[in-house]
């Protein structure tokens, strides 16, 4: 074909000369601006060193860390969400997530609040190893469990077990400080009276504001003690809340708080979009959960290729992601609950176990993705990072 | 040298262009920056629904029997058998908030039908207006696609006499009422792009190719696609890094050489895909002094595309329960087809924007789960506006704006409120996280007449072994840049003789 036929199109002259134009006018654009760089570091840092300024002691197995940014301004997060901690132990590099519990207008520091896992690793570094001065990496404040304004009830009913108290502090002590339009109601369940963080600070806010009320549960009370007592069930729920309409239900806590609460719920009638969930780790132990196959045992141990790469010994019982950073081998992760995707590996050949309902995308599940941090083999594998 | 070549950025453009490569026995790493492949095609998960993030209708991939340019390239893949489309039966409902509603079918006489129902005082112009996409379709086919060693304008004189013409100037001609006119070039809510601006060639070809190739959607969405391509590359014994973008690229004698990755590492190849800008590429990934002025003045003559607001909403409810009856719907406040709508691109808040309104379970019931439907709200939006928003305040100025779109929404299917379970919203700032593209552009250079059909940046690089595939070399959306990558593949084969 002939080239440029074009040039012989009506209107092409007047465009040729709108080109020849905007060739002369255009003009060199900032590309610092244009890319974006720093506004979005300040927003979504993949890297955040944070040093810590101070350490309170909550309870005999909590304390608040609280960090300040070393070099930079602290990005601006939604009262509810968490920080990836990564961190270099024993040899072992790996991260974990912990909730804010300052609240978001306070913008010197963030306060996370951490209570000992029997043989974590994390949570007894950071209680016995951590002290004010040291530094910390993290990155943006990410997660979903957050007040959305757009359809969530102005009236939320949260129920917080044990350290799932952190993000409802920052959501309540915004409200209080900042004076929002927003009604809370917090029940909040702990075995012993001991194990409850914030108790005087929530004592004095629900006494202060009428909008908080709060509502401590002890799982086992001595015999003196006069409270709720039990878990939080939905008689408990009803007797608080008379009519639940036009309330939103937020929960954080053990997998043994969802697996309780969240059928009291239904039996109350609540919708399902009317409540909002934090993950909160892998399962305890995945080997009692529904659908994990009877023949394998919790140690067991399978052996995992990765492609270009090495093989390694893993257990059953580990989450994969687990395993891999044991071995130095070190996929991205950032919820480590199975939510973010980050962690996801395409396995090649093999089987694993991820619990039902793991958000995975449909086609990531086509073409063998699973996340990681949530898999569990159940035989040889061969693996692609 | 590590590898034949090296693609950075599993976009469309790079992902096609990586398995293009690959299954002719080079030997290709593909770089990606993020930790999921598809750049725009993608998708993620909130509670029980996966989002599809930007593909409402594809275009041209036609029917087995009557195949479209878009399923050649996809069966040259070999990802056809791992992939199931839909068909959408429907091509868009235009809502207005006064009770207008017109509701077409990629099909001629349907839309000529509604078109004359509607707006019976113009239906000759109707007959008129349609004769002439079809007239123009015919002669740029004959022209362009097949060929034709000597065109001339006796033989296409609508190719002549139309395609620079602006698509307004053209509509004038055949109608008055400025609804109508409003209707037809509805499109333009995709393409950025309003009618006074936009060759009629642009607004005739679209028309054209979804009444003819019909608007498709995938199972699993547009992830599911770029999970496809991927997987053709790995069959083929490709390599990709995700998590690791390309920091420099490396030149020796105006030759490419290789690539710095985000990781520090060096990778050698003689050849370069970029699935990125050129502006990126040419101020911050290669030695500058490499390129000549005249390049980097064409770059800059270019204005940078818009980039989008969008809002994804699951609904604990079937569509029908809504009142949603159509996959594809534009929620039109003002009859406006000028560049002062165009101007409303560049204000942060949402008023009497068009909007851009897909629900995928209407044609796909298993898209979203069972007794649940899912809808894409999207308002094209230029990126830069909103980086003078202090950081403090983003979070507060993007509920503020979704809040007055889902306001929009309600007007024309007010039982929505009742029915929210998970909503997530995207800004532009959003775009520029994800993509990386300056500006948060999402079609690369803007697509005025000037800058489009015959006069795009195209995909050569004046350095050796250094070329671009996706948005930035032409014409945006899943179709061209999809084919985009192929071709830059081509080209390079061409190169070696393989
Ligand atoms: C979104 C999110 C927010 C979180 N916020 C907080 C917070 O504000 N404060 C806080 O203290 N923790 C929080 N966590 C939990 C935290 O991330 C760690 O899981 C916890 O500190 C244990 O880590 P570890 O390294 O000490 O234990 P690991 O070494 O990971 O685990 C040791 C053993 O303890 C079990 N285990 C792990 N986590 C828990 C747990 N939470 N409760 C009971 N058993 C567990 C494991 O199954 C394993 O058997 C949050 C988790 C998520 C996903
Ligand atoms: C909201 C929305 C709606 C849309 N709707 C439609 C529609 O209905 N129909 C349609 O046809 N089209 C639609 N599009 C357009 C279509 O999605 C895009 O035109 C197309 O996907 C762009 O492909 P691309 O090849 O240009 O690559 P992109 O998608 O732009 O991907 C570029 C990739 O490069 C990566 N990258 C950037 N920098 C680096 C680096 N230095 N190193 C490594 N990697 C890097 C990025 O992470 C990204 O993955 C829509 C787009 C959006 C955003
Ligand atoms: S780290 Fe988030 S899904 Fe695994």
């Amino acid at each position: 074909m002939k080239k440029g036929i074009w040039q012989e199109f009506d209107g092409y002259e007047e465009i040729a000369e709108e080109i020849e134009f905007s060739f002369k006018a255009g003009k060199e654009r900032s590309f610092d601006r244009l890319m974006a760089g720093q506004y979005i570091r300040q927003l979504h840092p993949r890297q955040l060193k944070l040093r810590i300024v101070d350490v309170i002691a909550e309870t005999a197995s909590t304390k608040t860390l609280r960090l300040a940014p070393v070099d930079a301004l602290l990005p601006p997060f939604l009262a509810g969400q968490y920080i990836p901690l990564f961190l270099e132990i024993n040899g072992i590099r790996t991260s974990r997530p912990y909730s804010i519990s300052s609240q978001p207008r306070q913008t010197g520091y963030y306060d996370i609040t951490v209570r000992r896992v029997p043989d974590g690793l994390v949570s007894n570094y950071l209680m016995d190893r951590i002290k004010t001065g040291d530094q910390l990496d993290s990155a943006g404040p990410q997660g979903n469990f957050h007040y959305n304004p757009l359809y969530h009830d102005k009236h939320m009913v949260c129920i917080a077990g044990g350290s799932g108290i952190t993000p409802f502090m920052s959501m309540i002590r915004e409200i209080v400080e900042c004076g929002l339009d927003r009604t809370v109601t917090l029940l909040y369940g702990n075995r012993q009276p001991d194990d409850i963080i914030f108790h005087e600070e929530l004592e004095r806010i629900s006494a202060r504001f009428d909008n908080i009320t709060y509502i401590p549960v002890i799982e086992k009370p001595g015999k003196t003690y006069t409270g709720a007592c039990g878990f939080i069930n939905a008689a408990l729920i009803r007797e608080i809340l008379g009519s639940m309409s036009d309330m939103t239900f937020f929960l954080c806590g053990p997998q043994g708080m969802y697996e309780f609460c969240l059928p009291e719920l239904e039996s109350l009638g609540i919708e399902k979009r009317k409540i909002r969930k934090e993950m909160y780790g892998p399962p305890d132990n995945i080997c009692d959960h529904q659908g994990w196959p009877s023949q394998i045992e919790a140690e067991d141990r399978f052996e995992v290729k990765i492609l270009d790469g090495r093989t390694i010994s893993v257990r059953a019982r580990d989450p994969l992601l687990v395993s891999l950073e044991n071995e130095g081998i070190l996929p991205p992760s950032i919820c480590r609950s199975g939510e973010c995707s980050m962690c996801r590996v395409k396995v090649l050949s093999g089987k694993v176990f991820q619990p039902a309902g793991t958000p995975v995308r449909k086609s990531d599940t086509q073409f063998g993705y699973v996340h990681s941090c949530i898999s569990y083999p159940l035989g040889d594998l061969e693996i692609m990072l | 040298m590590d590898y034949d070549a090296i693609v950075i950025g599993a976009g469309n453009g790079g992902l096609t262009a990586s398995a293009a490569l690959a299954r002719k026995g080079m030997q290709v790493l593909l770089l990606e920056r993020h930790n999921i492949p598809g750049g725009c095609a993608t998708s993620f998960c909130r509670g029980r629904f996966e989002f599809e993030v930007a593909l409402h209708q594809l275009s041209g991939l036609g029917t087995p029997e009557q195949p479209g340019p878009l399923r050649m390239t996809l069966d040259s893949l070999g990802v056809m058998e791992n992939l199931e489309f839909v068909e959408i039966t429907d091509l868009y409902s235009v809502h207005m908030p006064d009770g207008f509603h017109a509701s077409f079918k990629p099909d001629k006489n349907q839309i000529i039908a509604e078109l004359k129902e509607k707006f019976p005082h113009e239906n000759e112009g109707i007959d008129g207006f349609f004769d002439l996409v079809y007239k123009y379709a015919g002669d740029m086919i004959g022209a362009f696609i097949f060929r034709d060693p000597e065109p001339s304008r006796e033989k296409y004189p609508n190719m002549y006499r139309y395609a620079f013409k602006n698509a307004k100037a053209v509509l004038d001609d055949f109608f008055k009422d400025p609804r109508l006119k409003a209707v037809i070039s509805v499109y333009w809510g995709y393409l950025g792009i309003s009618a006074d601006q936009m060759a009629f060639a642009y607004l005739a070809m679209i028309l054209f190719q979804f009444i003819e190739f019909k608007p498709y959607h995938v199972k699993g969405g547009s992830q599911a696609l770029s999970n496809a391509i991927l997987n053709s590359f790995f069959t083929a014994g490709g390599r990709a890094r995700f998590n690791c973008g390309a920091q420099r690229i490396l030149t020796e004698d105006n030759q490419v050489r290789g690539v710095v990755t985000d990781d520090g590492d060096i990778v050698e190849a003689p050849y370069v895909v970029a699935n990125i800008s050129p502006v990126e590429t040419y101020t911050n990934l290669i030695d500058k002094n490499l390129i000549p002025d005249n390049t980097l003045q064409e770059m800059n003559s270019r204005t940078l595309s818009n980039s989008a607001f969008s809002m994804f909403i699951g609904f604990d409810c079937e569509p029908e329960a809504l009142n949603i009856a159509e996959s594809t719907n534009f929620l039109m406040s003002s009859t406006d087809i000028t560049r002062t709508n165009h101007d409303r691109m560049n204000r942060i808040d949402i008023q009497d924007e068009l909007l851009v309104m897909s629900c995928y379970d209407v044609s796909d019931s298993s898209f979203s789960p069972p007794g649940t439907c899912q809808v894409n709200l999207v308002t094209l939006k230029y990126g830069d506006p909103w980086l003078d928003i202090p950081p403090g305040r983003y979070h507060e100025v993007k509920f503020r704006c979704a809040e007055s779109m889902l306001c929009r929404m309600e007007e024309i299917y007010p039982e929505i409120r009742q029915h929210i379970e998970e909503i997530d919203v995207a800004t532009p700032l959003t775009h520029m996280r994800y993509l990386g593209h300056p500006a948060g552009s999402v079609y690369g250079f803007e697509h005025r007449t000037r800058d489009s059909l015959f006069f795009q940046p195209g995909r050569h690089s004046p350095v050796k072994g250094l070329c671009f595939a996706g948005g930035w070399t032409g014409d945006g959306g899943f179709e061209p840049t999809l084919r985009s990558g192929v071709a830059a593949a081509k080209s390079i084969l061409k190169q070696t003789n393989k």
